[in-house]
């Protein structure tokens, strides 16, 4: 609690340093802050192209589903990805002056939450203009974004931490995420997942298929998926169970009752904590050392 | 009353036998059973008060643990063993301007190091005229600090710091900044600090600045304190020690030379 209570005597600096992250991300660029827009965007319209254009994905609202996605998936990744250079990048504050560490990481975190905010700002535009109906199931939205925030700080606080010690970290960060993507339903929807086989070819497929039940489950404990699952269901099927498209009511009630979705809501929100805690402890432990070892 | 008390502290510092800076080169090194690290005590044994309102002056040759000590006080290092207590607003004037963001322009910047020195928004702002004008910075402060020259730069981050009202000031070598004149006017400040009673806590190569300063020095060597008491004799004394080994190794130098 006295950590807590120290964070807060220091949110003045908190407060400083997101508002110059935001300040700064964007500097001698022409377009500037629009840039925290426009990046998401280009990349919803180079997936859109792919799916749409080249593939031929003839599923309705597919934008509407790939934007959906992206939203959280683009907090997510980015703030773990800002946490590699949120202490290594301040390290003359570190060694000038006293403040809890934590704020660094958190600093981070808020600006990214802060984007996230003009980006479903614009999304609600969007959907005006589309003539969506906006509704109450929309609140869905908090807890899914509560859900991604508590395990992105945990994931920031130890990729920063590690970051000042090994400048690996930054590369091995940016790959994962990249594999992460696809480990979550961001371009594709949840459904397809929890129906797929493996068609076994070799020993690693069939290894794959052998686990794929329990694949299934950790695909879902997975704290990513289940936030982009909650901005889906929220924005998209009006509060629905998200597995299945509406449409195919029989087998949604099917894997309903295999994958009891609230059971897995709950996994993956202590999963959450624990990585937030973990996460917090590691970076209390090692920034002792930040202002000598930096 | 004691502002400053610094009981039995050590500090050590784990030097890796070998720089470690990748996973790779880390991997390497325990494969090669590089494990090991230097041990290096900066700070042995280290135990002194400060009262309220005294200037003290720290000496030493390089590598003797002045500025970890002075670390040790602005609560940017941690001590291995033993305690240190600060009351009250500590003002570390650690490598000034190095907080300062080279994208930001003065103004945000003073706000930005102001908050980190424990300021608010308010203060701040109420503060700003005195410090922009003791910088004698009033045409470039909505300019980025890149644009800055070194100068300006330190200037600023001077400014900044003594006009935090600070009740400890911990300086490191920051005695002579600037240009003569800053430099007149900065150390005018500190005098003006001193009668205020507050407490100064200097670490400088400057030794007439110390003694002019400070009544009381300590004199650090390798890391433990040579000699702790009034700032004349401390100067002095590490004077004549200074000299003695100059001449030492002159002596050596000359009998090394070969004769003719």
């Amino acid at each position: 609690m006295s950590e807590l209570a120290e964070v807060w005597r220091y949110r003045e600096v908190m407060g400083n340093l997101v508002r110059r992250n935001l300040k700064v991300r964007y500097k001698n660029s022409v377009l500037g802050f629009l840039w925290s827009l426009l990046n998401p965007l280009m990349q919803i319209g180079v997936w859109w192209f792919l799916f749409k254009i080249i593939l031929g994905n003839e599923e309705p609202n597919f934008m509407a589903t790939l934007i959906c996605g992206f939203i959280p998936w683009f907090f997510f990744s980015q703030t773990v990805l800002d946490s590699t250079g949120c202490v290594t990048q301040e390290m003359a504050l570190v060694k000038k002056a006293y403040f809890p560490r934590t704020i660094l990481p958190l600093a981070s975190l808020l600006s990214n939450l802060i984007h996230l905010g003009f980006a479903f700002a614009v999304l609600i535009a969007l959907f005006a203009i589309w003539r969506v109906d906006i509704n109450v199931h929309y609140w869905l939205v908090i807890p899914s974004t509560l859900l991604i925030t508590v395990f992105a700080y945990g994931l920031s606080a130890m990729v920063a931490a590690w970051s000042v010690f090994y400048a690996d970290v930054k590369f091995v960060v940016g790959n994962l995420l990249g594999l992460w993507f696809f480990l979550t339903p961001v371009v594709y929807s949840l459904g397809g997942v929890l129906d797929g086989q493996v068609k076994v070819t070799n020993w690693l497929t069939g290894l794959m298929a052998h686990w794929l039940p329990v694949i299934k489950k950790i695909y879902l404990l997975d704290p990513v998926a289940m936030g982009i699952v909650g901005y889906r269901s929220a924005l998209l099927y009006g509060g629905a169970n998200p597995i299945m498209k509406p449409e195919d009511l029989a087998r949604q009630v099917e894997l309903q009752a295999q994958y009891p979705f609230a059971h897995y809501v709950l996994g993956a929100a202590m999963i959450s904590v624990a990585v937030s805690v973990i996460g917090h402890l590691i970076f209390r432990r090692m920034s002792d050392l930040f202002a000598e070892r930096g | 009353m004691s502002v400053i008390e610094v009981q039995h502290v050590w500090k050590q510092y784990r030097r890796p036998h070998k720089q470690v800076n990748s996973l790779k080169e880390a991997v390497l090194a325990m494969l090669r059973g590089q494990t090991g690290y230097e041990e290096f005590w900066a700070l042995r044994d280290i135990t002194f008060t400060v009262e309220a309102g005294e200037a003290i002056g720290v000496v030493g040759p390089n590598g003797s643990g002045k500025s970890t000590l002075l670390g040790l006080l602005a609560r940017v290092l941690k001590a291995t063993l033993g305690s240190i207590t600060v009351a009250g607003r500590v003002c570390p004037l650690l490598e000034l301007g190095t907080g300062f963001h080279p994208e930001l322009t003065g103004r945000e910047n003073v706000f930005l190091n102001a908050s980190l020195l424990g300021l608010n928004q308010r203060e701040t702002a109420r503060k700003y005229d005195a410090i922009v004008e003791f910088a004698e910075l009033e045409e470039v402060m909505d300019s980025p600090v890149k644009t800055y020259s070194t100068g300006m730069v330190i200037r600023l981050g001077f400014s900044v710091a003594v006009h935090l009202d600070p009740d400890v000031l911990l300086i490191d070598e920051v005695l002579g900044v600037g240009d003569e004149h800053f430099q007149h006017k900065s150390f005018g400040r500190l005098l003006e600090f001193k009668r205020q009673g507050k407490t100064i806590f200097v670490v400088s190569h400057n030794l007439d600045a110390v003694r002019q300063l400070c009544e009381r020095a300590i004199w650090l060597d390798r890391g433990r304190i040579v000699k702790d008491t009034d700032s004349e004799e401390v100067v002095t004394k590490y004077r004549g020690a200074v000299e003695a080994w100059e001449r030492s190794l002159a002596d050596a130098r000359s009998r090394d030379a070969p004769p003719g």
